[in-house]
């Protein structure tokens, strides 16, 4: 392997095209800071204008022109879009929301799947297999085509404008993932452990409680993160059952923001940036345990 | 273990949990959606429903109905297109965007030096929003956007405007710049952003599967003297097969029901009609819920058969290899 | 633990504690769609409170974002218990269809007392027959609104024209006019096909006059009709002549609007709750009407428009009278602020002190005051569905996909 670290034309090359693609993934994050802390004018060539939106005059009383500068760090660094962007829409609110429906829907996840993944692996009935077929139909299913029937449910069930209608469907649609994970993860606990347990006088329910759910600690991060893919960025049901200002999420929250300063890139710049933060820092801190997770999930499925 | 009554009680009691969700929120609405497919109404709590069969499929499929007294006319509901879109992103998504994630990872896996920063930053826009991402491209692909900014900065913008108004024969006006505006630019505008932000995501699973290959494979196949493009294609992508396998499946039914991205890209979806969107449109601004679910039966039953022949076409090759 | 069942007793005694106060008063629930960010959120604030003081009622409201609102009512419409006593609803077959299905309260009774400071007409777009004994108000207009024409007069100048024009001839002459001196005519957003038909729409109407346009979108009369071809194709041929800005396929209405007031077109064409925000904009502006196109079956004063948004009563309303006298008074409030705020122009006759409207605003409600008649907007008067095939065709028009002749066949054979 350690030739292929040797300083060689080919190395070098394949070193350019990935730099190249790393620019191509950066520049639409860093193009969305750089507008996020201009005005209009600044982005498409206009008049010098105060925070305010007054033009500024010369000493003549003329307007100064100001050039174009589409991609360019900012000239006058506009930190007050920001909290144009926060004051508008409640994106503090929306992220909280985002944040209690994400992880309320990965918690149901890791309870059921790994209760029913401990059923279907560990006990021994007919039918098991039959089962674990029938919870992977799951990974297909469009999350869209039971968009109508469950937004009958919810309503029938007086739970639309709640965090619930948004954390039961997501739980369901993330748990056929949930348990094709689980299967590959129980299955590395030895068997031997439960017989010893069970020796030692344990039931099914405590050789779960006591022995499998603490192994799987592993598992629950590999889970989490397939599961937060799913919610964190969920639009439709989000849109349709969820209407209150109260119980919005981030992504209909943005939208919504988007709505008031269609005209205006720096705070939609600032929305988008305040939406897109905090998760980079999280993946930032957490970016090796991430991908760990993510990559057991491939493998272990 | 003795199969006694409270075990099989405790079985049922592992999966009540994982069941009541399944049934509950998947496989309920799912057996909800075929019989609303097969009826119409007009009320959202299905008061005034009346059984038509398998009227509304017809209509869905249909490009021009006719009338009361005989006459033809165009089906504003016709879902074909919509189709035919979906089917051209997925074709996108598995023969560009699954090659260019493939060798990315095979680059990576080999010990390349910053191998870590590279997985993180091709990863990373994976994490946001696609709410984000559409108005972030919304504001790339508008008439006075990032893209036409950089076209007329390379001074080439007059020239692609009318090589691309040459290529538009759906409208008789001319291309003017708003790439989102034209049924032959708005399904390859909406391409790009979906191909940048899962690049990453289907790379690491390749990632992953390669780092698998067993050491000594790899090893003995050098010292048998394979130059690197020999063990990618005899050893490494036989290897990762069932990866890949994943990673088409995944590319292809997600295709098949995008559809944050064009909604939050485009206000008229019209130009880029995708089944989902028409779906949203037909349910909730037009209140054909019969009509959106067939669409939806559509949906459930193109993706069990697309990852089935997936499966089906990787297992053949499969055995031939090994 | 202990802090969160302290914690939950707390509010619960204090839930229980504010519904024993409300009991002494009386309680009206209400939806809307005035959420934080929405223009006319001011104007219901100050009407709820001036009208929970005048009537010593407590009015618990709540708003949702306008799209899912949608689906909110016509969902809470299936299960009529868990509506609120009051509703914010579209006149026209929106409100038609929950009336028709006996969820709304007839509000013929209550407006007896209000029909001094409420013409009759306003009343028009939400009256039904519901039980065969003739057409009965069912929700009390808020503000109305017309398609108005918004002119730039700085931009008009330059071209060297100093009024609007007031027939379709001299219109296109100052277009052209216009294009010469290098300026964009039109701004239309062609992404929300609703901003189109503010364009076709007068065009239309101009051209076979208010009353078949208004039969045609009751579903009395017929799309087939070779004026209305005509019509399109002169609406088409304007775009084609590049009299419309080059981004209004892919632009949003708030993007044109912007644009507009920027002096980056020298006419829009949209509704009259811009009055307000282009009255306030840096610039010369005026408001005018679309010219005639054919003199012989209309006339300048007809316009498109009327009034819209509008309040109702749930026939599952616990004191459904009292809710209706609360409808009406925050009606006649919400008009009142609305149209000082320039957010819409007054259904309600108004018995206040009207020399702070704004004069862009006033000039559109002397517009009003002097119409010839009127046709309600095209998606608001039809319902759902043939509402949509009808916007479909419009977006088809303005991306010149089809010509007028297309668009008549195709609407007359879908709709017939």
């Amino acid at each position: 392997m350690n030739e292929n670290r040797k300083f060689t034309f080919s190395t070098v090359l394949v070193h350019i095209l990935l730099i190249v693609l790393v620019v191509i993934n950066l520049f639409p994050l860093y193009w969305m800071m750089t507008f996020s802390l201009k005005d209009n004018d600044e982005i498409f060539g206009g008049y010098l204008k105060d925070d305010a939106g007054k033009a500024i005059l010369d000493e003549n009383g003329e307007k100064i022109p100001v050039e174009r500068n589409m991609i360019g760090l900012p000239r006058t660094w506009r930190w007050s879009n920001y909290p144009k962007a926060l004051n508008t829409g409640n994106m503090g609110r929306y992220f909280l929301n985002s944040l209690i429906v994400s992880a309320s829907a990965i918690a149901i996840t890791l309870i059921a799947a790994f209760m029913a993944t401990y059923a279907m692996t560990r006990l021994v009935w007919k039918g098991r297999k039959m089962m674990n077929k029938f919870f992977m139909l799951g990974l297909t299913i469009p999350i869209h085509a039971a968009l109508v029937p469950v937004f009958m449910i919810l309503s029938r069930m007086k739970l639309l404008d709640t965090y619930v209608a948004l954390i039961i469907p997501y739980a369901a649609f993330s748990l056929s993932m949930g348990i094709l994970i689980s299967i590959g993860f129980m299955g590395d606990i030895p068997y031997d452990l439960d017989e010893a347990a069970f020796l030692d006088g344990c039931g099914v329910w405590g050789i779960f409680g006591r022995v499998i759910a603490p192994l799987m600690m592993p598992a629950t991060a590999t889970v989490g993160i397939y599961t937060f893919l799913q919610c964190w960025n969920e639009l439709l049901f989000a849109t349709i059952f969820v209407s209150k200002g109260q119980y919005m999420t981030l992504p209909v929250g943005v939208q919504q923001l988007f709505g008031q300063y269609t005209t205006d890139w720096g705070p939609i710049g600032a929305a988008l940036a305040i939406a897109t933060i905090p998760t980079m820092i999280v993946y930032a801190l957490l970016s090796k345990r991430i991908q760990a997770g993510f990559i057991a999930g491939a493998v272990k499925g | 273990m003795k199969r006694t009554f409270t075990y099989k009680l405790s079985i049922v009691a592992f999966l009540l949990p994982a069941l009541i969700l399944f049934i509950g929120i998947l496989i309920a609405p799912i057996i909800m959606s075929v019989i609303y497919s097969l009826n119409d109404f007009k009320a959202i709590s299905g008061s005034d429903m009346t059984y038509v069969g398998f009227r509304n499929f017809i209509e869905l499929f249909s490009p021009e109905l006719v009338n009361e007294k005989g006459a033809l006319y165009a089906n504003v509901n016709y879902m074909g297109d919509a189709l035919l879109n979906s089917l051209l992103l997925a074709a996108l998504s598995t023969f560009i965007q699954l090659p260019l994630a493939l060798i990315i990872a095979l680059k990576l896996s080999k010990g390349i030096r910053g191998e870590r920063i590279y997985l993180s930053i091709f990863f990373m826009p994976v994490l946001i929003s696609t709410v984000i991402i559409g108005r972030l491209w919304m504001n790339i692909y508008e008439t006075n956007g990032l893209l036409n900014a950089a076209l007329d900065a390379l001074g080439i913008k007059q020239q692609v405007f009318s090589w691309v108004s040459s290529k538009i024969t759906s409208t008789k006006m001319p291309f003017q710049g708003g790439w989102t505006g034209y049924k032959e630019t708005a399904l390859l505008a909406a391409f790009v952003p979906i191909l940048w932000q899962y690049v990453g995501y289907h790379m690491l699973l390749m990632y992953a599967g390669i780092k698998g290959v067993p050491a000594d494979l790899l090893e003995a196949a050098q010292l048998d003297g394979c130059t690197e493009g020999q063990v990618n294609r005899h050893i490494i992508i036989p290897y990762i097969k069932p990866i890949l396998k994943v990673c088409v499946i995944f590319a292809v039914t997600g295709s098949l029901k995008s559809f944050d991205l064009i909604y939050t890209l485009m206000k008229d979806t019209r130009r880029a009609e995708l089944p989902s969107t028409l779906m949203y449109k037909l349910t909730f601004l037009n209140n054909r819920y019969g009509l959106g679910s067939a669409i939806a039966v559509v949906l459930i039953v193109l993706c069990f058969a697309f990852a089935m022949l997936i499966s089906l076409a990787f297992r053949d090759k499969g055995e031939k290899v090994s | 633990m202990k802090k969160l069942v302290a914690l939950v007793l707390a509010v619960a005694m204090l839930l229980s504690l504010t519904s024993v106060f409300a009991e002494e008063q009386k309680v009206i629930t209400m939806w809307c769609i005035a959420t934080e960010s929405d223009a006319n959120r001011p104007a219901y604030e100050a009407a709820i409170a001036a009208i929970e003081k005048e009537l010593g009622v407590k009015i618990e409201w709540e708003a949702f974002e306008n799209q899912s609102y949608k689906t909110k009512i016509k969902t809470a419409m299936s299960d009529p218990s868990t509506l609120p006593d009051i509703f914010f609803t579209w006149a026209g077959a929106f409100c038609g269809d929950f009336a028709a299905q006996g969820n709304v309260y007839c509000l013929e009774e209550a407006y007896k007392d209000y029909a001094d400071a409420l013409p009759a007409v306003m009343l028009q777009n939400a009256s039904y027959d519901v039980d065969g004994n003739g057409k009965k108000p069912y929700a009390v207009p808020l503000t109305m609104n017309i398609v108005t024409l918004f002119a730039n007069m700085d931009l008009l100048a330059k071209a060297g024209w100093d009024h609007v024009p007031n027939t379709y001839e001299d219109l296109i002459k100052c277009c052209d006019d216009l294009v010469a001196a290098g300026i964009t005519p039109f701004g239309c957003a062609g992404s929300e096909t609703w901003c189109v038909t503010e364009y076709l729409e007068p065009i239309i109407e101009k051209t076979i006059g208010y009353e078949a346009l208004n039969k045609i979108f009751a579903g009395e009369g017929t799309w087939n009709d070779p004026a209305i071809a005509g019509a399109v194709d002169k609406f088409q041929e304007m775009v084609t002549k590049g009299y419309f800005a080059a981004d209004g396929l892919t632009l949003g209405n708030d993007q044109i609007k912007a644009n507009f007031i920027a002096g980056n077109y020298a006419f829009y064409q949209n509704g009259s709750w811009n009055c307000g925000e282009v009255n306030d904009a840096e610039g010369n502006f005026q408001v005018a009407l679309f010219p005639v196109m054919d003199a012989e079956k209309a006339t300048y004063g007809q316009v498109i428009g009327g009034p819209s948004d509008s309040l109702a009563v749930a026939a599952t309303s616990s004191d459904p009278a009292f809710a209706a006298k609360v409808a009406f008074e925050l009606g006649k409030e919400i008009c009142h602020y609305g149209y000082l705020a320039g957010s819409g122009l007054p259904a309600w006759t108004p018995d206040y002190d009207t020399s702070a409207v704004k004069p862009l605003v006033a000039a559109v409600a002397d517009i009003v005051a002097a119409a010839d008649g009127m046709v309600l907007f095209g998606d608001t008067a039809m319902s759902a569905d043939p509402a949509n095939i009808y916007l479909d065709y419009v977006s088809k028009v303005y991306g010149v996909e089809i010509d007028g002749n297309g668009f008549i066949e195709g609407l007359s054979a879908t709709l017939q």
